[in-house]
């Protein structure tokens, strides 16, 4: 049995476009400035996609034990 | 770590790399101007809003005022006002995003104005609210002052005009200066922009570095040096200039007009005094002098027309056109001819190359050319000397003239159509020379020519052709 694909630099880059998309459309409503918030920000983009690849190598030692 | 990871990791710092650059950029990097705007050719750019502020103040009557403006980034305009009041409005023009902002920053910027004596100072606190440059903005001064003011103004980023007072001095880096209607003097010195002057009483100077120069009516000696631009002038007293790379067109000079150029084309027309002008790579063109005319040129025409002087003309790789010169003519070209017409008092011409062809003279008349043909033809009785030494060499008189010939062609013909005379044999050499007493006798004429040397009858006499 295969287990579900699940790819952390898939869904990091998913999550990544999401944020970036409405920052850049709060940014058009005058609500924050886009560029100053990136520049905050975006190590988390690091962060998340480390912590995801921790995930799945959990969730793949798990699946090689049952 | 599989190369799509790497590929991912590359990206993402790649990212980051973007954002780090632009934030950047955007607080320090570049120098991409203040808060809201962008400084491209010395003027802000961007979302602004516009604050008034005016102040007048009475100085004691009976003396000259001395208004210095100075201003930075802004115009200042200064006018003759009514009485011995003066009136300052401050337009200040504030770039920031929003009008909250800009009101409170337009507070703070206060007009200045301190009075010493009869000297009045006006500006900003502009030095003061500069402690960053997070903030752009205009500070506009418009000034009416009494008609006898001595005006002083300096501004950087701006246009200055100054009108109806008694004395102008203007100093600019970047902006247009336009002075006119002033009795007294005025100097101008302008580093990017045009500079106009109309009306002027008294002497002028103007030192621009890029921009053209107009002036028209101007009652005193006016000096002028432009680096970068072109020079239009009507309707002044003496004037010299000093240019670099422009043009310089004068129409309308009362005294003399001294003019120092480089890869600039000079015209003069209507000069009623002496013209000394000298350039390179471009022509001179002087119509209408009233005195004496120079002209010195490299790879460049001269053309002269109606000289009530004499006239030098010197050039090389082009040619001479002359009509009409009252006084005696000195003409030397390199790598050029001589087209001249009615010499009032002769001519002296040395070229090197190319045809000289005078049509028209009286006085005496001098030619050397090394490797050209010379044509001579008067209508007015030969009572002047002439010599002619060239390849070729035509001479055609009045009957009735009176002169010694001596004439000689070393390798040509030398054909006389002259009373008892007509072509000679040559010698042994194939050389021909010919002396014999014209009319009776008179100045001596000396031809002397590689080539032929014809002597011709023209047209009866008349008197001597002058301009």
């Amino acid at each position: 049995m295969t287990r579900p694909s699940f790819s952390p630099e898939g869904v990091t880059l998913g999550t990544s476009l999401i944020a970036i998309g409405v920052a850049w459309t709060l940014a058009n409503l005058g609500r924050l400035d886009l560029v100053a918030t990136l520049r905050t920000w975006w190590p988390l983009l690091l962060v998340l996609w480390g912590l995801l690849e921790l995930v799945d190598l959990a969730m793949r030692r798990r699946s090689g034990r049952s | 770590m599989s190369a799509r990871k790497i590929g991912f990791l590359i990206l993402l710092l790649l990212f980051g790399a973007v954002v780090e650059t632009t934030w950047r950029v955007r607080e320090d990097g570049f120098m991409l101007g203040p808060e809201g705007c962008r400084v491209l050719g010395g003027r802000f750019y961007g979302p602004s809003f516009t604050f008034e502020e005016s102040q007048s103040r009475v100085l004691p009557g009976g003396e000259v005022l001395r208004v210095e403006v100075r201003n930075e980034f802004g115009d200042v305009r200064v006018e003759a006002g009514d009485g011995e009041e003066v009136q300052v409005r401050l337009r200040k023009v504030v770039y920031l995003p929003t009008e909250e902002k800009a009101r409170a920053f337009a507070e703070r910027i206060e007009l200045r104005l301190e009075t010493e004596g009869g000297r009045l100072r006006v500006g900003t606190n502009r030095g003061e609210l500069e402690t960053g440059r997070d903030v752009g903005f205009e500070t506009h001064l418009e000034l009416h002052v009494p008609p006898a003011s001595v005006v002083e103004v300096g501004t950087d980023h701006g246009e200055a005009v100054v009108e109806g007072v008694a004395q102008a001095i203007v100093r600019t880096s970047f902006g247009d200066v336009q002075v006119k209607d002033v009795l007294g003097p005025v100097s101008i010195e302008a580093r990017h922009g045009e500079v106009r002057a109309g009306s002027v009483g008294a002497d002028l100077t103007i030192d621009a570095r890029h921009g053209d120069v107009e002036l028209e009516r101007v009652g005193g000696h006016s000096e002028l040096k432009v680096e970068h631009g072109a020079i239009r002038a009507r309707n002044t007293a003496g004037l010299e200039a000093r240019v670099s790379f422009g043009e310089l067109s004068v129409e309308g000079v009362q005294g003399d007009l001294l003019v120092v150029s480089s890869h600039g084309a000079v015209a003069a027309t209507g000069v009623r005094g002496s013209v000394d002008a000298e350039t390179s790579f471009a022509e001179i063109r002087l119509t209408g002098v009233g005195g004496d005319a120079r002209a010195r040129t490299q790879h460049g025409g001269i053309v002269a027309t109606d000289i009530s002087g004499g006239l030098v003309a010197e050039t090389s790789h082009a040619g001479v056109e002359l009509d009409r010169v009252a006084g005696p003519v000195e003409v030397s070209v390199q790598h050029g001819g001589l087209e001249a017409r009615a010499l009032g008092r002769g001519a002296r011409v040395r070229a090197s190359e190319d045809e000289v062809s005078v049509d028209g003279f009286a006085g005496p008349v001098d030619v050397v050319v090394e490797r050209g043909g010379v044509r001579l033809t008067t209508t007015a009785p030969v009572v002047w000397p002439i010599t002619a030494s060239a390849t070729d060499v035509r001479l055609v008189v009045p009957p009735g003239s009176r002169f010694d010939l001596d004439a000689e062609s070393r390798r040509g013909e030398l054909r006389l159509d002259l009373p008892g005379l007509g072509a000679l044999s040559p010698d042994e050499e194939g050389r021909s020379r010919a002396t014999a007493t014209v009319g009776g006798g008179g100045e001596p004429v000396k031809l002397r020519a590689e080539g032929d040397v014809v002597v011709e009858t023209g047209p009866a006499a008349t008197t001597p052709e002058a301009p």
